[in-house]
């Protein structure tokens, strides 16, 4: 299994790739110091696994994971954050407290071999889930649980439940990455999950209105459409 | 003794005051006009006017006594010198009023005649002169009582405030010594220093005994240091370099150190742990925030009898959590003006665009 050590100090990057030299099974494929080092060498080298710390210069463990397409899976490395860790909403996750002490290192290593079907991302895959970051709350977010995406500036505004979150990039490159047959494009600002849909009607020139499941009315423009009864066959 | 250490009199002690002198001398002045009913073969309504007018006056006189009590600020004064000017001031405010009583024909309360069907056996015989010492004795008795029971309610008050005093400051103590431990014992750093020594141990286990014994040094001047304590600049900057060298242990080359401290500076005294605090924040909300880090510089100076020292850090462009940074601050603000009052300063510097500077301006006489 791949795996990258994010810490932005050398010493606890030497420790811990010292204690992993008892995993033959994990092979460490980088380290990086900081974020932005981080974010550029998980896309490259698409580990399956980070140790990933909290605290560091250029934005924390969570910063990374938002600016993540495709986030691994994630053991959190901590001195003194547990709290931090605690708050976070995803169980899925597990941590360290450093100085790590060898029996949950192999136990948290455990978990992530026995819990993972071993996907192996790829940078074209479907996008199956979405780490999103609200605030002090973060979440896993699977699509398929999303009734829409809406594009705001720079930012796409995500209706899941009852929350609203933003999440940092465009709605065109995440596009590429959604299952083309849940996600639909509804106009140039909104991309509608299918299985939401409720009622379609007809409007004017045209165009449908689309009204989702606890959602908005959404408009489908009159190009999208043509599209859309197609791929409906009505 | 200044006017601000007296104890304000506040509306509601007005008031009381007034109620207990209303009370006071309204109920002296009916068991007078009780007693003078049965005694004095007077018609009533002059004995009322007359007793009203005498009580009034002896309650305006002992107005005038509090007034000037207060302005000699005599509560302040140890028992004894209190007792004899009690004494003085009663029999000058009783010998206007018993006058008064004996010309107002009151004083036939104490007549011998009058009181002859109550003690026949006993022989009156009082000349005018008497019969005025009389009263006046009896005036300067009752403002004697009047005085004692003023102070005495005076002790109580201040006795309450001082104990309400007490108990305040005993809290503020409490507090500031529960946040003083606060941000001294920084988990962060002692468990990022526990980690950076066990890395140690396999790398160079010679540098593992130094960061041991270092961090055993720190945390030794943690634990011990009292509050309040100044200690020389040059102690504390023994402490600070222990801190500094196991930081650099785990920071390694993002942290650069810059010391200037002259002789003169180093001699002066601050509060323990003070500098130490503001080179923790200069490395956590600083280096730690910066990629590549920084240099941490700190600098001190004496300029007209006070020192002036400077801790300067590259600042990150979006400065993260500054609560924390509120926190040590408030705190070391707060020392400074319990030991030095407002003679001493800490200013945090942000007009450099990407350096912070921590301005310490400290009093070198304490």
């Amino acid at each position: 299994m791949k795996a990258m050590i994010i810490d932005d100090e050398p010493p606890a990057r030497r420790e811990l790739r010292r204690l992993l030299a008892g995993f033959p099974w994990v092979e460490i494929v980088g380290e990086a110091g900081n974020v932005d080092q981080a974010a550029e060498m998980v896309e490259t080298l698409t580990p399956e696994l980070l140790f990933l710390d909290i605290q560091m210069p250029g934005g924390s463990g969570f910063d990374l994971l938002t600016r993540l397409d495709d986030v691994p899976q994630v053991i959190f490395t901590t001195a003194y954050d547990e709290h931090a860790v605690r708050a976070f909403k995803v169980d899925a996750l597990d941590y360290l407290l450093k100085p790590i002490e060898p029996a949950r290192l192999a136990e948290a290593l455990g978990r992530v071999r026995n819990s993972q079907a071993a996907r192996t991302p790829r940078p074209d895959a479907i996008l199956e889930q979405i780490f999103v970051r609200d605030g002090d709350r973060c979440w896993f977010v699977p699509l398929r649980e999303v009734r829409l995406l809406s594009s705001e500036g720079n930012y796409i505004r995500l209706s899941w439940g009852k929350a609203n979150p933003l999440l940092g990039r465009a709605l065109a490159a995440l596009e590429q990455r959604l299952d083309p047959n849940r996600f639909f494009r509804a106009n140039r600002r909104q991309i509608i999950n299918l299985d939401f849909i409720e009622t379609v009607e007809l409007g004017v020139n045209g165009r449908l209105h689309a009204q989702l499941r606890e959602g908005p009315e959404v408009e489908i423009s009159r190009r999208q459409a043509r599209l859309f009864k197609t791929k409906m066959s009505i | 003794m200044n006017d601000t250490e007296r104890p304000i009199t506040q509306p509601k002690s007005q008031r009381v005051y007034w109620i207990f002198q209303l009370m006071g001398w309204g109920l002296f002045s009916v068991s007078r006009f009780g007693a003078a009913i049965v005694v004095l073969d007077v018609p009533w309504m002059r004995l009322a006017l007359e007793l009203l007018f005498v009580d009034a006056m002896g309650l305006g006189l002992s107005h005038l006594l509090r007034d000037f009590v207060r302005r000699h600020h005599w509560s302040a004064l140890p028992l004894r010198r209190l007792s004899w000017r009690i004494v003085i001031a009663a029999f000058v405010l009783g010998t206007p009023l018993g006058i008064v009583t004996q010309i107002t024909g009151l004083s036939a309360l104490h007549d011998p005649a009058s009181l002859k069907p109550y003690a026949p056996n006993i022989s009156f015989q009082f000349s005018l002169f008497d019969s005025i010492v009389i009263e006046i004795v009896n005036s300067a008795l009752l403002y004697i009582i009047w005085l004692t029971i003023y102070f005495s309610a005076i002790a109580v008050r201040e006795h309450r405030s001082a104990q309400f005093k007490q108990s305040e400051l005993a809290r503020a103590l409490h507090l500031a010594e529960l946040r003083l431990l606060k941000s001294q014992l920084n988990p962060h750093f002692l468990f990022n220093a526990l980690n950076t020594v066990r890395s140690l141990i396999a790398d160079n286990p010679a540098r593992a005994q130094n960061a041991v014994t270092r961090l055993a040094k720190t945390l030794r001047y943690t634990l011990t240091s009292p509050q309040n304590e100044l200690v020389t600049l040059s102690q504390e900057l023994d402490i600070v370099a222990d801190y500094l060298e196991l930081e650099s242990m785990r920071f390694e080359d993002r942290l650069r150190i810059e010391l200037h401290v002259p002789d003169e500076a180093a001699a002066v005294h601050i509060p323990v742990m003070l500098l130490q605090t503001l080179v923790e924040n200069a490395i956590k909300h600083g280096i730690a925030q910066l990629p590549s880090g920084g240099l941490l510089r700190v600098s001190a100076t004496v300029q007209n009898g006070m020192l002036m020292l400077d801790v300067e850090n590259p600042r990150p462009p979006a400065p993260a959590v500054t609560a924390q940074e509120g926190v040590g601050l408030q705190n070391a603000r707060d020392r400074l003006r319990l030991l030095f009052g407002a003679r001493a300063s800490l200013e945090l510097d942000l007009s450099h665009p990407s350096v912070t500077t921590a301005r310490l301006r400290i009093p070198v006489k304490p």
